[in-house]
């Protein structure tokens, strides 16, 4: 098991190693007049540093002035020892930045997530129990309709309804105009208010997909022998439902969260962008968007690591749970 | 709702169905030979018939048909076209003529060449510090003031050198220049009464002193200077510098009612804030000009504004009322509001114009209303739906090639070929999409790409992006199937690699293909639209459902131009329902081992 999980660690690192090369790859050939345009409006901003001045930093910083090759393992290296550079948008080092608005997002992120198991899983199971039920395609088409409903449209309708209609709800932002003069519980509860709608999106827009895996699964649970068995020794339905099959529905359950958990650091970039929550997806969405190249690059990669940990986490956890899946 | 009399219905059949058979078995003879007992389906017949049996499934099949028929067909009955604008004749209130309290002084010139606004400004100095010369490029200029606020602009030359002492008066006239006897008394009054200029034959000299010496310089008018602004009646009437200036002088006496210049005989009529001076003729009088202390300036170059328009644009200012109502050149009665600033007024007239008809509430000539560029908003829906809908199709194309090849050939080779192309798969799946897309389009906008190129781009980049899913199935499926006895008699009928992978291992795949084909589209459409809702993907003039959603962005356009944003998220959201209703009835009647 140990040199099971050692060999995944290293091929996820070459991985990442290539991964990140090829997000460098693409941002250098970004055309280069794009960084020049870049160096001249930052050199505009007030008290900033000359056009050269800029110039060459996003050079050397980025090994622009070195093949790709080089450039990258300088950036590499530099990204190894914790140095992402600076961001060109915020003015401050890609990773303060990255820890001042990690936390909003892991925050929504969490909540949605919980959300999300606690409606998903017990009417996944409720669908297969009873399939080709009332409550089955009840079931069935509210999480396709969950998965086809872009979170951009499902994002503007919630707003509509419950900002611009009732006003009940803030359109978009963490926090209102006036949360510097509240207290301690008044903040709490301004930044509760404004995450309602987001938090909202991302539970509608997620709890699709968990929903018909639950489903699918627990179906092939109940088709199988052991539950035949279970029934045929005489237990009531319920202890059966309730104690054999959802026990054994859980593994792949388990495994599949385990790997979103890593996910949940990611946030959400369209939800986060429509709702301006400063989180990390919509730092992200603004650094892309105005090209800030340092802070992208660790987005992405941030990215990246984020997915190979998860599949990491979820192939781990596979065999953990279920101890017949034990990989030889 | 449905669902449930879905759900009904579908017992029904069932149970019409195992009664028919029951029914047959036992009227019918129970011998095998009996073609109606052993009616056998193929097995493409059998998937056709457990997804015709799947209601949300046709429901999902009726929905992506009309979508269809809605983009495909629609933009053909649709009278307008995808970036028609529409227009309407609407009043707007345009700015027409802009005055101000004439505060400076002006100057008229007899040649632009000779007094200019360097002379203008060396003027203004000059007249600040009292002074009756001033000096510029060599050249010296007099002034002379005629009037309150009017001064004349002489250009000097000299003429002679004087030399007088002791009353002994000496003339040296320079070359060329020939002067009667009779001047020398008049150079001698003013230097006596110590004067620096002198008039003589109408004409004015000056005499500057030199050390002891004096200089005699003749002058020529070459300019005034006024507060007064005069302007000329109507477009035709040519208004010479020496009238404009003889009519100045004129105006200096309030007595003057009427003069003659050149032989024409004028008539002045004063009232409180302005003079107009009309053109006596045999026939009658005509308006020549207006002098007033407004400087009025008609907005736009074509536009000449009359003197009675401009008399009563004056009064109403004077009298500090905010609007008033002339008859235009047809006679019609128009309003004419007056906005000030300090000593500036903007006058704003109520003019009939082509106006776009921005966000025209639905009506019977527009069903869905028009959107924030004045176009049709049902029929970009049409065209945004096969923009939409074309993406799709061909970006699932794209990387099921991609995905069926690569899937294949690291299936069937196995070993380091597989792990070569799995790793790569694995590569693809870590690049995070939505930020590459997002990082893709906005260097697509800082290169100003044109907007159809950029559709082309974002289908490549959409379909080389996605193969890996495919990919990762194809193989999973091959690695099985290759070990079945039937690739053994292919692999023993000699035929080649290729064949063997595209016409043996594929065909067992495409059930699965088909399915996630399927589900494929609805994911590609949500991406398309994302991205142009965020302004990176397909770009106007060309119409998406998702930048006909992202015109709308305040609260103000949410609640009230619900018309243009709510109809394009529904279609979005039916034609990604309809194929995930679709893809999942094909999974189902493909599979039908996860029925119970």
């Amino acid at each position: 098991m140990r040199k099971y999980i050692i060999k995944r660690i290293a091929i996820s690192v070459v991985l990442l190693f290539f991964v990140s090369m090829i997000i460098y790859i693409i941002m250098r050939s970004i055309p280069t007049s794009y960084v020049e345009t870049q160096a001249r409006m930052l050199s505009q901003m007030p008290g900033a540093k000359s056009y050269a001045d800029w110039l060459a930093q996003l050079n050397t910083t980025y090994g622009m002035d070195k093949g790709i090759l080089e450039g990258f393992m300088q950036w590499a290296s530099n990204a190894i020892h914790g140095d992402f550079g600076d961001s060109w948008q915020f003015n401050v080092p890609v990773v303060e930045k990255f820890q001042s608005v990690i936390w909003d997002s892991f925050k929504l992120g969490s909540i949605a997530f919980i959300l999300q198991i606690f409606i998903a899983i017990p009417l996944g199971i409720l669908a297969a129990r009873k399939q080709y039920s009332r409550s089955d395609y009840t079931i069935t088409v509210l999480a396709l309709l969950g998965i086809s409903l872009p979170a951009f449209f499902f994002a503007t309708i919630l707003k509509l309804i419950f900002s611009a209609w009732l006003g009940w709800l803030p359109l978009y932002g963490k926090v209102g105009r006036y949360y510097e003069l509240l207290s301690g519980f008044d903040q709490f509860f301004d930044i509760a208010i404004h995450f309602i709608l987001p938090i909202l999106t991302l539970t509608i827009v997620g709890v699709g997909g968990l929903m018909r895996y639950t489903r699918t699964n627990m179906l092939e649970v109940l088709n199988s022998d052991y539950i035949r068995t279970a029934r045929a020794k005489g237990l009531s339905e319920k202890r059966v439902v309730n104690y054999h099959a959802f026990r054994n529905t859980l593994i792949p359950i388990v495994t599949i969260l385990g790997g979103t958990l890593p996910g949940l650091f990611a946030g959400a970039l369209i939800t986060e962008t429509l709702f301006q929550i400063p989180g990390i997806g919509y730092t992200g969405y603004l650094a892309m968007v105005s090209g800030d190249i340092p802070f992208t690059m660790f987005y992405m990669v941030f990215m990246a690591f984020l997915t190979l940990l998860g599949t990491l986490i979820a192939d781990i956890l596979y065999a953990v749970v279920d101890p017949r899946v034990r990989v030889s | 709702m449905d669902n449930e009399n879905k759900k009904d219905d579908k017992s029904i059949n069932k149970n019409d169905k195992s009664e028919e058979t029951s029914y047959q078995a036992n009227s019918e003879d129970n011998s095998l030979s009996n073609v109606q007992r052993v009616k056998v389906l193929s097995p493409g017949m059998l998937v056709i018939k457990r997804f015709l049996r799947n209601r949300l499934a046709i429901i999902g099949f009726i929905i992506i048909l009309f979508m269809f028929i809605f983009s495909f067909i629609g933009g053909f009955f649709s009278p307008y076209d995808e970036t028609q604008v529409f227009k309407h004749i609407g009043t707007m209130s345009k700015e027409y003529v802009s005055l101000s309290l004439n505060e400076q002084y002006r100057y008229t010139s007899s040649d632009e060449n000779i007094y200019n606004s360097n002379m203008h400004s060396k003027f203004i100095l000059a007249k600040n510090k009292g002074e009756t010369n001033f000096i510029l490029d060599d050249i010296k200029y007099h002034i002379s003031e005629e009037g309150k606020d009017f001064y004349s602009i002489f250009c000097l030359e000299p003429i002679a050198k004087i030399t007088y002492f002791r009353n002994i008066l000496s003339v040296n006239l320079h070359e060329g220049i020939e002067m009667p006897e009779e001047i020398n008394n008049y150079i001698k009054t003013a230097i006596e009464q110590g004067e620096t200029y002198f008039k003589y034959n109408s004409k004015i000299y000056v005499l500057d002193k030199d050390g002891r010496n004096y200089i005699l310089e003749s002058t020529q008018n070459v300019a005034f200077e006024s507060l007064l602004i005069m302007e000329k009646a109507t477009k035709d009437i040519e208004v010479t510098y020496e009238f404009k200036y003889f009519l100045r002088k004129a105006l200096m006496d309030d007595e003057v009612s009427i003069f003659e210049y050149n032989g024409e005989r004028y008539e002045l009529i004063r009232d409180e804030y302005s003079i107009s001076v009309n053109h006596i003729k045999p026939d009658g009088k005509e308006p020549y000009a207006l002098a007033s202390e407004f400087s009025i300036k008609s907005i736009s170059q074509d536009v000449f504004l009359s003197i009675e328009f401009k008399k009563e644009l004056i009064k109403t200012i004077m009298s500090g009322a905010s609007s008033f109502v002339y008859p235009d050149e047809h006679g019609e009665d128009i309003e004419y509001n007056i906005l000030r600033n300090n000593n500036m007024y903007t006058v704003k007239k109520l003019t009939n114009t082509h106006l776009i008809s921005i966000h025209e509430q639905p009506s019977l000539k527009h069903w869905l209303g028009t959107d924030q560029h004045g176009m049709d908003v049902l029929t970009r829906l049409m065209y945004g739906g096969k923009i939409s809908l074309v993406i799709g199709f061909i970006v699932v194309f794209l990387e099921t090639i991609i995905g069926v090849v690569m899937g294949g050939i690291a299936g069937y080779f196995g070993k380091l070929t597989d792990m070569v192309i799995m790793r790569i798969v694995d590569v693809f799946n870590c690049i995070p999409f939505m930020p590459l897309l997002i990082i893709i389009g906005s260097v697509m906008d800082a290169l100003d790409i044109d907007p159809k190129i950029r559709i082309y781009y974002l289908m490549l980049i959409l379909g080389v992006m996605s193969w890996p899913g495919i990919a990762r199935m194809v193989r999973g499926q091959i690695l099985s199937l290759r070990e079945q006895e039937f690739m053994i008699a292919a692999e023993a009928t000699g035929l080649r690699i290729s064949r063997r992978i595209f016409k043996h291992l594929i065909p067992n795949v495409i059930p699965q293909l088909i399915v996630l084909a399927t589900l494929g589209l609805g994911g590609i459409i949500i991406y398309e639209s994302t991205l142009s809702f965020l302004g990176l993907g397909v770009k106007f003039p060309y119409a998406s459902w998702g930048n006909i959603i992202s015109g709308v962005s305040t609260a103000y356009e949410m609640t009230n131009f619900w018309f243009v944003w709510i109809p394009a998220g529904m279609l979005i959201l039916l034609t990604v329902l309809g194929f995930n209703f679709v893809g999942d009835g094909l999974r189902d009647a493909f599979d039908p081992k996860m029925k119970r």
